[in-house]
């Protein structure tokens, strides 16, 4: 409860301020820029984020029309200085709310900018860049590891790591390079919320608390090589040990020692094409987390060990004619993306490849605001085909 | 795994290699952009190109920043030119 008001405080301070800024006429702000000019400068502050409303449908369920989500994501910039700046989220989505993240970074110089606090974790290109509501095309994510398909999200495909980072650009002649290098919480072996049993090796890497010294670094270098910054490729890496460093009876714990290692590889081309009046647009991501081998306690307190290694892919191509002359034809973007989840099928809470095709199409409504609808196929080896039509109404303000 | 992961780099490694072969485009050239240019290319990777009526100018350098911070793509340079096009446009 305590949280709860500590979190809508945010939004109301920054109400008040964006309230404040906003009242002033032109003529008094120009007063107070030169009465406010500090070393902090003029702050400049502003309120955006997206909202959503969806709903599903699965004809084989015995719920088969489901409004099933809905969300309301405020995202508080402010900029301090022309070196200081703040950002943070507020995400209240299907019944949770939470600070997503608040992240506070100062600008060394023009190559180079040190963030802290609790940021999105900058591990592939996803959970930075395309997971808002208004950016994602689709009505839902790629399929990554999450509640749905494992006992717990690792949350290292999109969450927020608690850190510090440093991250800037650097220019290669034609092409040019991005970088972000961080240190963090590192990641934990996640535990049933219901008993506080270890999950047998599934890794949380979104923790506010750390539960051993190590940290875990890690961090994501993009490269351009075209000048027109149509195409770029990303390399990811992160490594900590998840293990607490003592058991419950305080001897060490046998999980000490081991180690997590991620990669990821991510591509977005995007081109407009004035021979067919359009934009084609194609994205993936390959990631992958290797636990090194431990022995697990099954519940009849047997031990056992898998080769622990999860990994997933997703691949999307879009097509929008967006410079048609028809103004309905234009504002439509048609999608397809191929996902693939590989658990580890020896684990507990493994299983075999989950494979989704998705077949989207999206209609604008304005640049950040549309209707989004997709029909989604699902297989799993032994497993009945689920197929489902989700749609999503996504509003960015 | 590991064939995924030598075929991903390989291809990471060919990319790379691209502007060797085809030629890299001067430094000042891409220094000469215009923030239009700018704005044309470079919001357009994640998100349609918004409208420089969607904020007001002020609003326009905060959303500057939160973009080369979020993106680490854009120098301060790129990025101002950016906002002041969109402001210009306002």
């Amino acid at each position: 409860m305590k949280n709860f008001t500590h979190l809508l405080c945010i939004p109301l301070l920054f109400l008040v301020v964006n309230g404040y800024s906003q009242s002033n006429t032109p003529d008094e702000a120009s007063e107070q820029h030169s009465e406010r000019t500090s070393f902090l400068g003029n702050t400049k502050a502003l309120i955006t984020g997206s909202a959503w409303f969806g709903v599903a449908y699965n004809k084989k369920e015995d719920v088969k029309l489901n409004f099933n989500s809905y969300g309301f994501t405020p995202v508080f910039i402010w900029k301090l200085s022309d070196k200081m700046f703040l950002e943070s989220e507020l995400e209240i989505a299907d019944g949770n709310i939470e600070l997503e993240y608040a992240k506070l970074s100062y600008s060394i110089n023009k190559y180079m900018t040190i963030g802290a606090g609790r940021m999105l974790t900058p591990f592939g290109a996803y959970g930075e860049r395309w997971e808002p509501a208004f950016v994602e095309r689709f009505p839902n994510s790629p399929l990554i590891p999450d509640d749905q398909y494992l006992p717990d999200d690792t949350h290292l495909y999109y969450g927020a790591i608690m850190g510090i980072d440093i991250s800037g650009d650097v220019p290669l002649g034609g092409s040019r390079l991005n970088y972000n290098l961080f240190i963090s919480n590192g990641p934990s072996l996640a535990r049933s919320e219901e008993t506080g049993e270890l999950l047998g090796g599934v890794v949380q890497y979104e923790n506010l608390d750390d539960n051993n010294t190590n940290k875990g670094i890690g961090g994501r270098i993009g490269f351009y090589p075209f000048a027109n910054s149509s195409l770029e490729v990303g390399i990811s890496g992160n490594t900590g040990k998840p293990g607490d460093e003592k058991a419950e009876d305080g001897t060490d714990s046998p999980y000490k020692d081991i180690t997590a290692n991620a990669l990821a590889f991510d591509l977005n081309y995007v081109k407009a094409i004035p021979s067919i009046s359009s934009i084609i647009s194609v994205k993936g991501q390959f990631s992958s987390v290797t636990v090194d081998k431990a022995n697990y306690t099954l519940s009849d307190s047997t031990l056992y060990t898998y080769d622990n290694s999860l990994k997933s892919f997703f691949a999307q191509l879009s097509f929008r004619p967006a410079t048609v002359n028809s103004t309905f034809l234009k504002n439509i973007e048609l999608l397809y993306r191929y996902n693939v989840l590989t658990p580890p099928e020896e684990a507990v809470w493994g299983g075999k490849p989950i494979t989704r095709n998705d077949f989207g199409l999206c209609y604008w409504l304005s640049w950040r605001t549309g209707l989004r609808f997709a029909y989604e196929t699902t297989t799993q080896e032994s497993s009945e085909t689920k197929n489902e039509f989700l749609a999503r109404f996504v509003m960015g303000f | 795994m590991k064939k995924i992961t030598i075929t991903i780099i390989t291809l990471f490694l060919a990319i790379m290699t691209l502007p060797l072969i085809n030629g890299c485009a001067t430094t000042q050239a891409i220094a000469d952009k215009s923030g239009a240019q700018l704005w044309g290319e470079n919001c357009l990777r994640c998100h349609n190109t918004p409208s420089p009526a969607d904020y007001s100018d002020d609003q326009w350098e905060a959303v500057g920043m939160h973009m080369r911070v979020r993106v680490h793509s854009l120098s301060p340079d790129e990025i101002n030119k950016i906002v002041a096009f969109l402001q210009t446009g306002n």
